[in-house]
């Protein structure tokens, strides 16, 4: 076996030598047959045509050996590569016009699945990542929803008592004000209990990581930070290890940082710095520890290598009675304690980590990634087109190397070889694309609240994947044209005469399908794009309930001015009174939340009626909100009153209800002056509230909810000793031109509150980022495939008018009116375009089906989409037309006949 | 062309250039003659599957071959079989010769 690879590699690597002996070889062999027929008693010449009739096909023969040197193949590829890179050079234009196109195609495609890959598939950058199993509870009553969250006693039993993973930790997400007062400057912080970076297995960059000893209760807290945040705020120095950090206001020292490449657990985040979660009592939050209805950790463990994961499963449940009835709510309910015992713990394997931004963007993804692999498809067809009308250029070529003992196989080789080569280049620099698109869409997904970090490093997935599409690509629109135009009829061909008429027709049927598929694509993405933007629109100008434009959100946050709780309340209206002066301002209100921002709190309530709301009907949104709320953001007051100053936090209860409140609570009657009673579960359980007020329906969590029932209460009521508080300043300027001087009126009452700026209409608009996403996006590549199709539509018309100029020329010269040649072409366009529209809706209507839950308040059969779509389309494929069909209609017969 | 030729069986070929180079080692024309002149002119190999033939055998390390010096002084690629090509040659003949001998029989029996 020695001898045939020796052989193999030496025909590879001197081809040149192995070539020339062949030659030698056969040319002995060639003159002694001569010279033999010489002998015999021929004439020399007689005697070398003899021989020559002998030998057959010298060339025919030498492919023959190189076959049976057994390394042919790649030598072939080689040549190949080498014959398809000068043929490709010889036609810049057009080599570069296709590149591009698939550059932009093959782009689009690595862009999206580059996000794809950064969401979904990356495994954590941590030792053995599908060991790690993320520990979430699943309620008896909730099917098979489960939630991930736990409260710290629950971590606390579960840690202590769990022998099914090897280690185990519990983590939150925070943030951090690295300001001390003034404009906060947020870090992203991790709660991270004792065992999170050994059970993660990974070492660190510098000084130490946390362990179980620096996470023990009543401990003064440490800092781990991250290896980015050590590079940009420390410059990477040593010395940042053993300095003190302020978060929140506190003091911190640095232990260590993480290492490099290690941004934290979920997709979407990065972490910059971790701090044990005793820690949380430095910050005066130490109820949270004892907390059994403080739901905030989220537990992960590494399960131990020999555990099974029937083993996983049947341990936790063991476990989970022991550890739920270890932490049982007592202030709850009977009925709610039974429930609590009986959840159940759930391993789920997350090799990935757990990660909010996933859930969010995974269909969107989906649909994107559809989205562009139809841009792509159309875009192989226009290159295909271009391939074929190449093809034909080079009938004689083909001809030529067929008579001259090509196979077609080899020349199918050949021509498939050119294409893939386009393709690569088209997907080398389509690369190029994909970083700067990527840079663009995590800017796009990122808000003002949350910059959206992804790691988007290429790697081995993101280029098989690339390669693949290339040469997939490249076999997409190679294959059709390659069969085509190696089917060539020899003589025909070497005679020179214009190609056979049947075939040329055919040629164009042909490019007619593709045409008509490519519209069917197109409409198919018309249509989403759409439906995108339609149900972006209805929700960008919905009607919420308040007036979003002209407010400036400013939170408040007293945690670092370590203000009194006493005192809390007078500060605030301190800082209002002086607000209320500021030049611009048209009047200033106070929250304890703002709208559309996701969070939610909410009760039940009950009234005491027979028809009384049971269940989730009960269930009411709650908001702390000062007089003068109501009037800054325009929400309406339909009766009653607002709250004012003599509703102090001594006074009575009184709250303000919206409509839907009023709808089922107290049907066909006045809600002001009715009482209600909040449920058990509350900060206040069962106090009672007076109805002094109602307001028209507006927006709570988010645009995409159905009307919810808002209750809301005087600010100066609040329990409890919240530090942190909204301000709502309605402007007659642009809002943010006051930033300034809020933050000098704040300054004026105490310099350490920490203060953060946004504006209302942001606020909403951020919440529609995946709203937006789609819609841009699909509107884009939507845009982008009506382009391709319509150059293809046009190349394919001009094609058929050069075909049959002298048919046209014949009919004019005949008599036919210029009008009658526009008919005939358009009747091309005409059939195309039916056919194409056809299909599309077809294939539209079973697609965007899969929409239906990303759009907001529109069916996808909404038949105003699918109308513009078809008419766009339609405009678009008449004004490819009109080109081609102009030059149709002025060709000169005498021109045209003289040609034949 | 008055010779009369006979295709040759599938496979034969390999033992034909395998027992012609048992003898001496010869160049590639050569061995056509010579298969052409002992086979009494019944016998002829085309070039076409003379080569590839050739090739494959050295592939399989049955033949080796080295440049030389031709009967009228030309230079010219010799075949010779190698140690592993001479084992495989006793296989082929005497696998030929149980086929022919059973063919042979078959024909005279029936």
């Amino acid at each position: 076996m020695w001898s045939d690879l020796l052989l193999r590699l030496r025909s590879l690597f001197h081809r040149k030598k192995v070539e020339a002996e062949l030659d030698d070889e056969l040319r002995f062999h060639f003159e002694n047959q001569v010279s033999k027929l010489v002998q015999s008693g021929l004439t020399p010449a007689e005697a070398q045509r003899r021989a020559r009739l002998e030998f057959g096909g010298m060339e025919q023969l030498k492919e023959e050996h190189r076959d049976a040197r057994g390394v042919n193949f790649i030598e072939t590829l080689l040549q190949d590569v080498r014959y398809g890179l000068r043929i490709l050079g010889r036609t810049p234009v057009i080599t570069s016009v296709a590149i591009l196109s698939l550059a932009l195609g093959i782009g689009a495609n690595t862009a999206i699945f580059t996000m794809m890959d950064a969401v979904m598939l990356r495994l954590l950058p941590v030792r053995n990542p599908q060991e790690l199993v993320q520990v979430r509870i699943r309620a008896p009553k909730s099917g098979t929803e489960m939630n991930g969250y736990f409260t710290n006693p629950l971590w606390e039993q579960l840690r202590d008592q769990q022998d099914v993973f090897s280690n185990a930790f519990a983590w939150s997400e925070t943030r951090f004000d690295l300001a001390q007062g003034g404009a906060v400057q947020y870090a992203n912080g991790l709660w991270a209990s004792g065992g999170t970076f050994e059970t993660l297995g990974r070492r660190p960059a510098a000084g130490r990581l946390l362990t179980a000893a620096d996470d023990q209760r009543g401990c003064a807290g440490a800092a781990v930070i991250s290896y980015a945040f050590w590079q940009d705020r420390y410059g990477g120095a040593e010395g940042a290890i053993g300095s003190d950090l302020s978060l929140d206001g506190h003091l911190f020292p640095i232990i260590g940082v993480a290492p490099r490449g290690f941004y934290g657990l979920t997709a979407g985040t990065k972490f910059d710095v971790a701090i044990p979660i005793c820690a949380v009592a430095v910050f005066g939050k130490g109820s949270r520890l004892d907390g059994r209805s403080t739901w905030w950790l989220e537990i992960m463990g590494r399960l131990k290598p020999e555990a099974a994961p029937q083993q996983l499963k049947a341990r936790l449940e063991v476990l989970s009675q022991q550890v739920f009835a270890a932490a049982v709510p007592l202030d709850w309910e009977k009925t709610e304690q039974q429930e609590f015992l009986q959840r159940v713990l759930v391993g789920v394997p997350t090799p990935t980590g757990p990660s909010y931004l996933r859930q969010q963007m995974e269909r969107p993804l989906y649909v994107l990634m559809a989205v562009v692999g139809l841009v792509l498809l159309i875009a192989c067809a226009n290159i295909a087109s271009l391939m074929l009308a190449r093809g034909m250029a080079r009938e004689k070529e083909m001809a030529t190397r067929r008579a001259l003992g090509a196979t077609r196989t080899r020349l199918i080789r050949q021509l498939l070889t050119e294409c893939i080569l386009l393709s690569s280049a088209g997907a080398l620099l389509g690369m190029l694309f994909a970083r700067w698109g990527n840079d663009v869409l995590l800017r796009y997904i990122s808000t003002g609240r949350q910059t959206v970090f992804l790691d988007l490093s290429l790697n081995l997935r993101v280029l098989v994947f690339t390669a693949a599409v290339a040469v997939l690509t490249g076999i997409l629109f190679g294959v059709l044209p390659a069969f085509r135009s190696t089917r060539v009829s020899l003589t025909s061909a070497m005679k020179g005469s214009r190609a056979v008429k049947s075939d040329t027709r055919m040629r164009f049927r042909l490019g007619k399908w593709m045409v008509a598929s490519q519209i069917a694509l197109s409409l198919v993405l018309l249509v989403s794009a759409g439906l995108f933007l339609r149900s972006m629109v209805k929700l960008a100008t919905l009607d919420v309930g308040f007036d979003r434009n002209g407010v400036l959100l400013v939170n408040t946050n007293l945690k670092a001015a370590k203000v009194a709780p006493e005192l809390r309340l007078q500060i605030y209206d301190e800082i209002e009174a002086l607000l209320q002066k500021l030049p611009g301002v048209i009047s200033v209100g106070r929250s304890w939340r703002t709208p559309v921002t996701g969070y939610e709190w909410n009760e039940y309530v009950s009234i005491d009626s027979p028809s009384a709301p049971k269940g989730d009907d009960s269930l009411v949104y709650f908001n702390y909100v000062s007089p003068g709320y109501f009037a800054t953001l325009h929400t309406s007051l339909l009766a009653g009153r607002d709250f004012q100053a003599s509703d102090t936090k001594t006074a009575p209860g009184v709250a303000v209800v919206n409509e839907a409140v009023a709808r089922k609570f107290f049907p066909g009657a006045n809600p002001v002056g009715k009482t209600f009673r909040v449920g058990s579960g509350s900060h206040e359980p069962g106090r009672t509230f007076q109805v002094v007020g109602l307001v028209k329906d507006s927006k709570y969590e988010s645009l995409r909810e159905a009307t919810l029932q808002q209750a809301f209460f005087p600010i100066s009521q609040i329990p409890g000793n919240d530090d942190s508080e909204y301000f709502e300043i309605r402007t007659a300027t642009r809002p943010e031109s006051l930033n300034a001087a809020v933050q000098n009126s704040v300054a004026q009452v105490n310099k350490a509150i920490s203060l953060e700026f946004g504006t209302l209409a942001k606020q909403i608009e951020d919440s529609l980022v995946q709203d937006r996403l789609l819609a841009t996006l699909s509107a884009f590549f939507g845009g982008l495939a009506l382009l391709l199709a319509m150059i293809g539509l046009f190349g394919s018309l001009s094609y058929l008018v050069t075909q049959r100029q002298p048919e046209f020329g014949i009919r004019m010269a005949l008599g036919a009116m210029p009008v009658s040649i526009l008919r005939l072409v358009l009747r091309e366009v005409a059939t195309v375009l039916f056919v194409g529209v056809a299909a599309g809706l077809c294939l539209a209507l079973a697609a965007v089906r899969v929409l239906e839950s990303l759009l907001f308040g529109m069916s996808t059969r909404d038949s105003v989409t699918l109308v513009a779509a078809t008419l766009l389309l339609a405009v678009a494929a008449l004004a490819a037309g009109y080109l081609p069909a102009r030059r149709a209609m002025r060709i000169d017969p005498m021109d045209a006949l003289r040609y034949e | 062309m008055t010779e009369r030729r006979i295709d040759l069986p599938q496979g034969t070929l390999d033992l034909l250039i395998l027992r012609t180079l048992a003898l001496e080692a010869l160049h590639g024309w050569a061995i056509s003659e010579r298969i052409h002149q002992i086979s009494s002119k019944v016998l002829f190999v085309q070039q076409g599957s003379l080569y590839p033939a050739l090739h494959r055998l050295e592939r399989k390390g049955w033949i080796k071959a080295r440049w030389g010096a031709s009967e009228n002084n030309r230079r010219a690629k010799f075949y010779e079989l190698t140690a592993s090509g001479r084992k495989q040659l006793e296989l082929e003949e005497s696998t030929w010769r149980k086929l022919a001998a059973a063919v042979a029989q078959i024909l005279e029996t029936t």
